[in-house]
């Protein structure tokens, strides 16, 4: 009991108590004890990764394909963060469990610091070819690739199109049309992700993006935040929260929320994901469920349309047994045509190659995505994204609440954008 | 406590035990021994459970990171940073007001609810049950219920007393006492638990007495239950006081945090998880610890007199 422990046995110790905490998820650490082959496992959350669900469809497609390396599906908890953490539990202890990590395009940079993921340039060229440019901008770091595109996502502004003729083109006129049809019809006008958490912070750079700002240059080495746009930017919305263009409860609203008072004919206009659109068509209760249409989001200056795009990629993980195994079975998710249409028509998942839209062109969803997935911008994957975007909502939140001054707002947001290039 | 209050009871302490034994010395400081060697495997286990833990953070929050990756010894570096910190100011305010408030008026209600339930009436296992239905849920969920209750959408409260879109969570004040409501909504019904317990040590000649001696319902309620019940009433405090102050499910999920509702182990989890920075995180929550210990071993003290005065005034 008295023998002396040394750093290394206590760093020993820690990661041993980390590794207990990673065999402790469900159905974690049945090793399959293999050197080369064997069962890889992909470690990824979400309803879609459910039993029966289509990534599940996916991983089976590719077992029967591959029966030397079957794959099987880790299901990691529903809420991104909480993915993030188990997912960081196993690699931070360096197991083996996870051979595919699938990866939300803000971690990209995170993941490839920490020396987690494998890097992907040597089959950069196969997959840069078919995927969309800004999936693979989300899956890229530093110049290098680390995930393999798999699965996009990007906004819409979902309308009434009993109340509206033509969808707007600028926000200015969209708020013009939510008051007037809001007061019309004594219903909210414009409804979109206005919490404080990281949906807002979408929702903001996708106004900050329409009115020409930037954050980052091409290699992402040096800040060209615009202070004036982006103070423009936050003063109109908070106009909005004030004239009523806004609907009620904007400021505490997730996509669930925003997607409910659209639903139940409580607003004009909403900005949410595509996966709004089949669950609307589908509410058999819902008085919208004929009357609403979906356009590309609007811009300040009226042309073309911009979207933050979302979704996760997939990565090998550095610490797995069966690299190569698990490679090929990201680079096949990536750019096999039966997987990634599987993946639009079965769960209106936007997949990541592109020809999967020309085929589905006759999908309204799939249309509009094929429309506006060329525009969509991927927030920077910086490493430190997650601090960056927890200052943008401390500053820029009370901001268009009225609680603070935008300018000062938009000065935080730039040394924070700043302090993330020097580190 | 029921085992020892027999009439050697009164005379608590080593003393007592002795006298009882009354056998040679050296074979009860053996037995004192042989019970620390008993009670030795107990407590190294929750030394390892518990103090291990404490411990490690406290040596984390000496060490610098980048992200997840250990740069090193950092001083005192994080703690400057900590308490440097406007967020850090902004949270603690928060926590404290929240704590006091609902604690405050848990309390209160807690009260009202034991005593009701501690009379005899028809319907009493019904009515015990019943208000205990909010602390068996999860706080979790309840929090979510809250969050339905009050947000705009679907705006149940709104509805229910024709407030139309009245924001709720979406301005500061209402913000925190939303969240503050819910707080009491959740666990008066556990003050209430603890303190009917404590009505029941009550014996029921002592109103009789005072009710023979003149003595008015609030007299009786002054002069004996309040003075008999103090040490319930610590107990429940001291519970409702240190739970509170690490307060973090129910304005994570019913504000986020938003209009100043960030709660001290809110921002710990964002240091330990989201912007993971364990040295700051660490440090961050070692000040929480003390804080909490603090406030903790005040209570203690109190508790501890008052058990010795109501045992010696018995």
């Amino acid at each position: 009991m008295s023998r002396k422990w040394s750093r290394g046995r206590w760093a020993a110790a820690g990661a041993l108590s980390l590794v207990a905490v990673a065999a402790c998820t469900p159905g974690g650490g049945d090793g399959d004890g293999g050197e080369g082959g064997g069962e890889m496992v992909w470690a990824l959350g979400g309803s879609e990764a459910q039993p029966g669900r289509v990534h599940q469809q996916v991983a089976e497609l590719w077992s029967e394909q591959n029966p030397d390396n079957p794959i099987r599906i880790e299901i990691l908890p529903d809420e991104a963060d909480q993915q993030r953490e188990q997912q960081a539990l196993e690699l931070q202890a360096e197991g083996s469990n996870f051979d595919v990590l699938g990866v939300d395009v803000i971690w990209t940079g995170e993941y490839s610091t920490n020396g987690w993921v494998e890097s992907l340039e040597d089959v950069r060229a196969e997959i840069e070819e078919v995927s969309i440019p800004g999936a693979v901008e989300s899956a890229t770091w530093g110049g290098e690739l680390w995930v393999a595109p798999y699965n996009s996502n990007a906004g819409f502004l979902y309308y009434r199109t009993d109340l509206i003729d033509e969808p707007p083109t600028t926000w200015d006129e969209l708020c013009e049309m939510a008051i007037e049809a809001g007061q019309q019809e004594d219903i909210g006008g414009f409804i979109g992700q206005g919490s404080r958490y990281e949906g807002f912070v979408v929702n903001w750079l996708e106004y900050y993006w329409s009115d020409g700002g930037e954050l980052y240059n091409e290699d992402q080495s040096e800040v060209v935040f615009d202070t004036d746009t982006a103070t423009q930017v936050t003063e109109w919305l908070a106009d909005a929260k004030e004239s009523g263009c806004l609907a009620p409860g904007f400021n505490t609203a997730t996509e669930e929320e925003a997607r409910n008072l659209f639903q139940s004919g409580d607003a004009v206009f909403m900005r949410n994901w595509p996966y709004a659109y089949s669950l609307i068509q589908d509410d058999q209760q819902s008085p919208v469920r004929e009357n609403f249409g979906i356009a590309p989001l609007p811009t300040f200056s009226g042309e073309g349309t911009i979207s933050a795009l979302g979704g996760f990629n997939n990565a090998v993980s550095a610490f797995s047994d069966n690299k190569e195994a698990a490679k090929e079975f990201v680079v096949w998710a990536a750019t096999n045509e039966e997987v990634q249409a599987l993946l639009a028509t079965e769960a209106s998942v936007p997949p990541t190659l592109e020809s999967v839209y020309e085929d589905l062109s006759d999908d309204p969803v799939m249309a509009l995505l094929g429309e506006v997935l060329p525009e969509a911008k991927p927030r920077p994957p910086a490493p430190q994204w997650n601090n960056i975007s927890v200052e943008m909502q401390r500053n820029l939140f009370p901001a268009y609440n009225g609680e603070g001054d935008p300018a000062d707002a938009s000065q935080a947001v730039q040394e924070a954008l700043e302090g993330a290039v020097e580190e | 406590m029921a085992a020892t209050t027999t009439d050697t009871g009164r005379e608590p302490g080593v003393s007592g035990g002795a006298d009882r034994s009354g056998g040679p010395r050296r074979r009860e400081m053996s037995e004192t021994t042989l019970g620390k060697v008993f009670v030795a495997p107990a407590i190294l286990l929750m030394a390892l459970v518990a103090l291990f833990p404490i411990l490690y953070a406290m040596v984390l929050s000496l060490q610098a990171y980048t992200g997840r990756q250990n740069q090193g010894w950092a001083g005192l570096d994080n703690y400057v940073e900590a308490l440097t910190n406007d967020r850090f100011w902004t949270a603690l305010q928060f926590t404290i007001v929240f704590t006091v408030t609902s604690v405050a008026a848990e309390f209160l209600i807690g009260l009202g609810f034991a005593l009701l339930m501690n009379q005899a009436f028809r319907g009493r296992g019904v009515t015990r049950a019943s208000i205990l239905v909010p602390w068996v849920i999860p706080t979790v969920i309840a929090a979510q219920m809250w969050f339905f209750m009050f947000n705009v959408t679907p705006g149940f409260i709104n509805n229910v007393f024709g407030l139309g879109d009245f924001s709720w969570l979406g301005q500061s004040g209402w913000a925190s006492f939303a969240v503050i409501f819910a707080d009491v909504w959740k666990t008066a019904p556990f003050v209430a638990l603890l303190l009917l317990a404590g009505l029941q040590t009550i014996p029921g000649d002592v109103y009789e007495g005072a009710r023979v001696d003149g003595a008015g319902m609030f007299q009786r309620f002054w002069y004996i239950t309040l003075p008999l019940l103090k040490p319930a009433i610590l107990v429940a405090l001291l519970f409702r006081t240190v739970e509170a102050l690490r307060v973090y499910d129910l304005p994570q999920v019913m504000t986020g945090g938003a209009f100043n509702t960030e709660s001290l182990s809110i921002l710990v989890q964002q240091y330990v998880v989201r912007t993971p920075d364990p040295g700051l995180g660490s440090a961050l929550s070692t000040i929480t610890f003390i804080f909490i210990l603090g406030v903790g071993m005040v209570f203690v003290r109190f508790l501890g007199k008052e058990l010795v005065i109501g045992e010696e005034g018995r």
